[in-house]
């Protein structure tokens, strides 16, 4: 059993090894890292549609907000700005969450577009690589009490890190790519 | 009326090829073509004016593929990629433009690498407790093992008048001959005189971007906020464009050319000095 693992493991780094042996990233290895982006972006979109849901008790809403943070690279911020103004107002992501779950509407409903945009990936200092996941949300909030009933539609360029890591398994030294997310910019659009 | 009806035929094809399963997957809400019309990114701008992936975004063609940097590909998204509701771009310019960069002979294309485009950036400061407008000025410049974003310039009103050197009769010296003095007259300048900056030499410049350096160093600025984000780009030869964000109703919106400017001689310093300079 043992033996397979380490087989199918030897398949799977052999195809992917010859490329990650040059620091370029292939296209197809930039097709797999997308799609490990767009995982996470989706893990974002759900954690945050519970995360803002009234319907979510406190303890889960913060047992998701920790699962929604490791997402993210440490320090990383939602920059958020309005129609009105292009000002950009800064939060932590924790506190962002946290915002989000505190708002006043009795009915609180997030959904996404079905279109998202995936830039190239550009090499930083560090080697590091950077790329941005572009998506579309509309949030519709009600206050059964007013009877006010909110909604708008926000821009999310979603900033992602990819890095080459190194694990050990079975006493080899195995690369991967990792993906993190970092920097959010949520712009209100007038869709 | 046959290039109006090349436009709407490639946003059809956009709004055709819009994908059924997004991020969300069943549930989510279909986009009416305005967001895959939409130029997304500034990445995105250089793919569609490259010809470098398919009209809904969702190919990105390499070198190789049979569509990379299709001619037909790229006058489709050259036509989408200005402002054409605000823009003062006049039709003849642009398809002047247009044909240009698809030269048969010497297409031209944008690189993100390469130098020849900019970044400004208008922000807002707190300058010794009051709130003040500055604009950074950034370049993309190789570092290490990849790239980075580096501030080249600020215009920072304040510093406007800080230094004003006069000219002619009104500007004091120290004379030829304070050297003799062991420069004892240097009294003059820096105690009496209300311009030291006179008595700089011809070739004195300012650098305000190490005043306002020094300024932050001193806990005397502090940032506030970012308020807009424009691009200019010089690597088409002979030409000059602005690209602005539209965010707005409608499919002409995203990150779109809103001024166009052929250069002649000499244009281009202009243009360089204006914007760094902003007089």
């Amino acid at each position: 059993m043992k033996n397979k693992f380490i087989l199918f493991l030897g398949l799977f780094l052999s195809a992917s090894l010859a490329v990650m042996a040059q620091d370029n990233i292939s296209p197809a290895r930039k097709q797999a890292i997308d799609s490990l982006a767009l995982e996470k972006v989706k893990d974002l979109s759900k954690y945050v549609a519970i995360i803002g849901s009234k319907e979510t008790q406190f303890s889960e809403a913060n047992r998701v907000m920790d699962r929604a943070e490791e997402l993210f690279a440490p320090g990383a911020e939602m920059g958020v700005s309005s129609i009105n103004t292009q000002e950009i107002a800064y939060y932590k992501v924790r506190r962002y969450f946290e915002r989000l779950m505190a708002l006043n509407y009795d009915r609180v409903n997030i959904t996404w577009y079905d279109i998202q945009y995936i830039s190239d990936l550009e090499r930083q200092p560090d080697g590091r690589y950077v790329g941005v996941i572009t998506i579309y949300q509309r949030f519709e909030g009600t206050s059964i009490e007013t009877g006010m009933n909110y909604r708008d539609t926000t821009k999310k360029d979603i900033t992602i890190y990819v890095e080459k890591k190194q694990t050990q398994i079975a006493g080899r030294t195995i690369e991967f790519w990792d993906v993190m997310l970092g920097d959010v910019r949520v712009t209100e659009t007038s869709a | 009326m046959r290039l109006t009806f090349l436009i709407f035929a490639f946003f059809i094809a956009i709004i055709s090829s819009v994908p059924g399963q997004g991020i969300g997957g069943p549930g989510t809400i279909k986009d009416d073509g305005r967001f895959a019309a939409s130029t997304k990114q500034l990445n995105q701008f250089f793919r569609r004016f490259n010809g470098e992936e398919s009209v809904d975004g969702n190919i990105r063609f390499y070198p190789g593929d049979s569509l990379y940097q299709n001619p037909a590909l790229r006058k489709g998204f050259l036509n989408i990629l200005f402002d054409n509701q605000t823009s003062s771009v006049s039709p003849q310019l642009k398809s002047e433009f247009i044909q240009y960069v698809l030269s048969d002979v010497y297409p031209y294309f944008l690189n993100f690498q390469r130098e020849g485009w900019y970044a400004e950036v208008d922000t807002e400061f707190f300058f010794k407790g009051k709130r003040e407008k500055a604009t950074l000025i950034m370049k993309i410049q190789p570092e290490r093992l990849g790239f980075e974003w580096v501030i080249d310039q600020v215009i920072f009103p304040p510093f406007k008048n800080l230094f004003n050197k006069p000219v002619g009769e009104s500007k004091e010296f120290l004379h030829p001959l304070s050297h003799e003095l062991g420069f004892m007259n240097l009294r003059r300048a820096f105690q009496d005189s209300n311009l030291p900056e006179s008595f700089t030499a011809n070739s004195y410049s300012p650098d305000f971007l190490s005043i306002f350096l020094y300024e932050m160093k001193q806990n005397n600025l502090r940032f506030d906020t970012v308020s807009g984000v424009k691009f200019h780009f010089f690597q088409i030869g002979g030409w000059y464009f602005e690209v602005n964000q539209f965010n707005r109703p409608g499919f002409n919106t995203g990150w779109l050319i809103s001024n166009l400017v052929r250069l002649g001689p000499g244009d281009k310093e202009t243009i360089l000095k204006y914007i760094y300079d902003q007089d």
